[in-house]
């Protein structure tokens, strides 16, 4: 294991809009690590990958997070993708008008600008597609539509995957990527995130239910309740968190307080 | 009279009263004293039409939105370039015709007269059934044939600017299309303007299709600038659709911030017919583009899309420091598209969507008026308008009219005024595409929902190009906030 983790979080207060979320989060994650994040609703889940990347509307009111050492705050949201974050959204935006393929290779370009690598052009980004494409199993029509109009709820998030096989990010952010997946289109996006697991990359699943950590088996799951890291261990946890349900965690830590 | 009437009327002169008195005056116009007395007739009762009513004011209901009076700050000293040494090319002008860099063949007009020698062999090889003539050589030759097609859908009594056209006329494309002609691959038609070195000048660029029974046509119309062209263009078109006939027209305006742009289209259709209008205006300088509309028998329909893009104007290097000089700077587009359908017969539809992204201190205007008269019953009318704001000096003032007389019709209309989708700008983002770059890119997809509806592909194509050159050059996509103005009735609504 490296010495410094990939991904410092440090006693991170944020809110989302006026409403204060996060209440001191502390994460270390280590390169090569895959780690759950789960709680039930309105713990937090979605702000705190919203702030990871950046997104308007969500503002880190103390605390810190560094990306590689660096602080992650002092970036707009595109030099943070180009370095290496990722979320894949719970509710992926349909863009009318945008081609996929032009977007993706667009995407993939200004990554690579940023890497100080030359463009692909259109032949070899394609040869690229085709190849990320056969492990999310997408039909090939589907890159000349639209960014995800019209594309299913499975499509949406098979397509979230693509971008991040295409991107090949170091940290990967999946907030409740297992949402509105019927088993098949689980497998096919566990299937997807299971190709980037990697000695060099972290990634931290954000989920409500234990079903996708079937798939894809985390080193830590860490449970979090009212802004907070409540509970963290192994993937025993999450086992113990479907049989017994959140109100155990809640009753527990108010038991505790 | 205002100034600028006076001046274009004291070049009219020369139409009417040709002498050989006045021979320069002949030269200058190009028109022969050979020009049949009915048309001599039809410009007298035109120019006398536009004297009346004088170049249009916002006083008027229809032109509330645009201020015309630029057209009285220029002072004309030629009317179109009809020397007869310039037609057959040796005129020793050097006119920098903006590159087509399509393969196909492109009928060029210069100032609104047909230039043979810049042509090429656009009109060989046409299709059995499909002819295309010169306006002048039809008038030359075989004036009769014109005569009760030339005209006849302007009325002069109310839109002086199309009377000032039609005492204009001297020369302009006619397609003829025989019942049953096919024209599959699109004729494109160029209409340059050019300037005068000392003062501005004024082209009168004429259209008109006559399309038989059942015919087919694609067509494209380009109106571009050598150069800056300070000046005046006032086209009209008009389109004669018999039963089942069916056309589809691209028109592309792309004039300098100098020239004033007009367009007068007209159209109508008989039973069945269909009628496919595209109209992009792309240039920096004022545009007033009317299209007018009549359904005038059953199960006859138009689609009609539209967009306009505003930015601020670039001058040309001349130009800026003339401007400097006076310490003024160029205004930016002016955008004004009025358009009227109506609905004279049952059973017809109309479904009209006119788009505007408007940048810099650019200023758009929609009016869209949808009659629909008593006996119209089972109308379908559609109409939208969405509109961009990307600059918080940009403006737009959108109106819908609806007249509707018939208890039977469905008719729909919408216009929004909003600025990029911050959801889609920040996906984009989250995905390493820079604020600059995310923006063009929603832009354009915005724009590119008019252009994806072109049928024909190569026209498309061509369409593509030019609207994203034009996106381009509005350079950084602000995304500050932008100001509306929105009269009438906003937002939408459904009548049933």
């Amino acid at each position: 294991m490296p010495d410094t983790p990939l991904i410092q979080i440090r006693d991170l207060h944020a809110t989302a809009g006026d409403t204060p979320i996060l209440k001191g989060i502390n994460l270390d994650l280590y390169a090569g690590e895959v780690h759950a994040i789960m709680g039930p609703n309105g713990s937090g889940k979605s702000t705190l990958s919203n702030v990871l990347v950046g997104k308007p509307g969500y503002e880190i009111t103390s605390g810190e997070v560094f990306f590689r050492g660096k602080n992650l705050a002092e970036m707009d949201p595109e030099i943070r993708a180009r370095e290496g974050v990722f979320l894949a959204f719970q509710y992926p935006v349909e863009i009318p008008g945008v081609a996929n393929t032009y977007f993706l290779r667009t995407a993939v370009n200004a990554i690579r600008e940023h890497q100080g690598l030359e463009d692909l052009d259109a032949i070899d980004f394609l040869t690229l597609l085709k190849e990320k494409m056969k492990l999310v199993e997408m039909p090939e029509d589907m890159m000349a539509r639209a960014i995800n109009e019209g594309f299913s709820g499975g499509e949406k998030k098979r397509n979230e995957i693509l971008q991040m096989l295409l991107l090949e990010p170091s940290f990967c952010i999946l907030d409740e990527t297992d949402s509105g997946l019927d088993i098949d289109a689980l497998r096919i996006v566990a299937n997807g995130v299971n190709q980037m697991r990697s000695p060099d990359r972290a990634m931290l699943l954000i989920t409500h239910y234990q079903r996708l950590l079937d798939y894809i088996v985390p080193d830590h799951v860490h449970v979090l309740s009212g802004g907070k890291i409540v509970r963290s261990g192994d993937k025993d946890l999450a086992l113990e968190l479907e049989e017994k349900g959140y109100g155990w965690i809640e009753q527990g830590e108010g038991a505790s307080a | 009279m205002s100034k600028a009437a006076e001046s274009l009327s004291r070049l009219h002169a020369a139409l009417l009263l040709p002498s050989p008195s006045d021979a320069d005056s002949l030269a200058t116009s190009g028109i022969t004293a050979a020009q049949p007395e009915w048309l001599r007739e039809q410009r007298r009762e035109a120019l006398a039409r536009f004297e009346e009513q004088g170049v249009p004011t916002r006083r008027l209901e229809n032109w509330k939105g645009t201020n015309f009076a630029p057209l009285e700050a220029l002072s004309f000293t030629r009317a179109g370039m009809a020397s007869s040494n310039f037609m057959s090319g040796g005129d020793g002008i050097d006119i920098a015709i903006p590159e087509t860099e399509e393969p196909a063949a492109t009928l060029v007009f210069v100032d609104g007269r047909f230039d043979a020698t810049r042509s090429g062999d656009a009109d060989k090889d046409l299709p059995a059934g499909v002819e295309i003539k010169s306006i002048a050589d039809l008038l030359q030759a075989d004036p009769d044939r014109l005569r009760p097609l030339l005209a006849q859908l302007t009325d002069t009594k109310r839109q002086a600017l199309t009377a000032l056209q039609n005492a204009f006329i001297e020369d302009g494309l006619v397609l003829f299309l025989e019942a049953g002609a096919r024209l599959i691959e699109p004729l494109r038609v160029q209409f340059v303007s050019t300037g005068s070195p000392d003062g501005a000048s004024a082209s009168f660029p004429r259209l008109l299709v006559v399309a038989g029974e059942n015919s087919e046509a694609t067509l494209l119309t380009e109106h571009v600038c050598a150069g800056t062209a300070t000046g005046f263009t006032n086209y009209v078109a008009e389109f004669l659709l018999a039963r089942g006939a069916r056309v589809e027209v691209v028109e592309i305006q792309s004039e300098s911030a100098e020239r004033i742009h007009v367009t007068s289209a007209f159209a109508r259709l008989e039973q069945d017919a269909h009628f496919d209008s595209h109209v992009f205006t792309l240039g920096t300088g004022l545009v007033r583009s009317e299209l007018e509309i009549t359904l005038a028998e059953p199960r006859a329909e138009t689609r009609m899309r539209g967009f306009y893009l505003g930015r601020d104007a670039e001058p040309s290097e001349s130009q800026a420091s003339k401007t400097k000089a006076a310490g003024e700077k160029l205004p930016g587009s002016h955008i004004d598209h009025f358009t009227t359908v109506d609905h004279a017969a049952p059973h017809c539809t109309s479904d009209q969507e006119y788009r505007g992204v408007l940048g810099g201190a650019s200023k758009g205007v929609f009016r869209g008026r949808v009659i629909v008269r008593p006996d119209a019953q089972k109308t379908e009318a559609r109409q939208q308008n969405p509109n961009l704001l990307i600059s918080d000096k940009a403006s737009v003032d959108t109106k819908p009219q609806l007249e509707i007389y018939a208890d039977d019709v469905r008719a729909s209309h919408g216009s929004t005024i909003g600025q990029l989708d911050q959801e889609a700008l920040f996906f984009l983002r989250a995905r390493g595409l820079g604020p600059d770059e995310a923006r063009l890119l929603l832009t354009r997809a915005f724009a590119h929902s008019v252009v994806g509806g072109i049928t024909n592909e190569s026209l498309r194509s061509t369409t593509t190009r030019r609207v994203d050159a034009a996106l381009a050059s509005v350079g950084a996509l602000s995304s500050t906030n932008a100001a509306a103005t929105s009269s009438g009735a906003p937002g939408s609504g459904d009548h049933r």
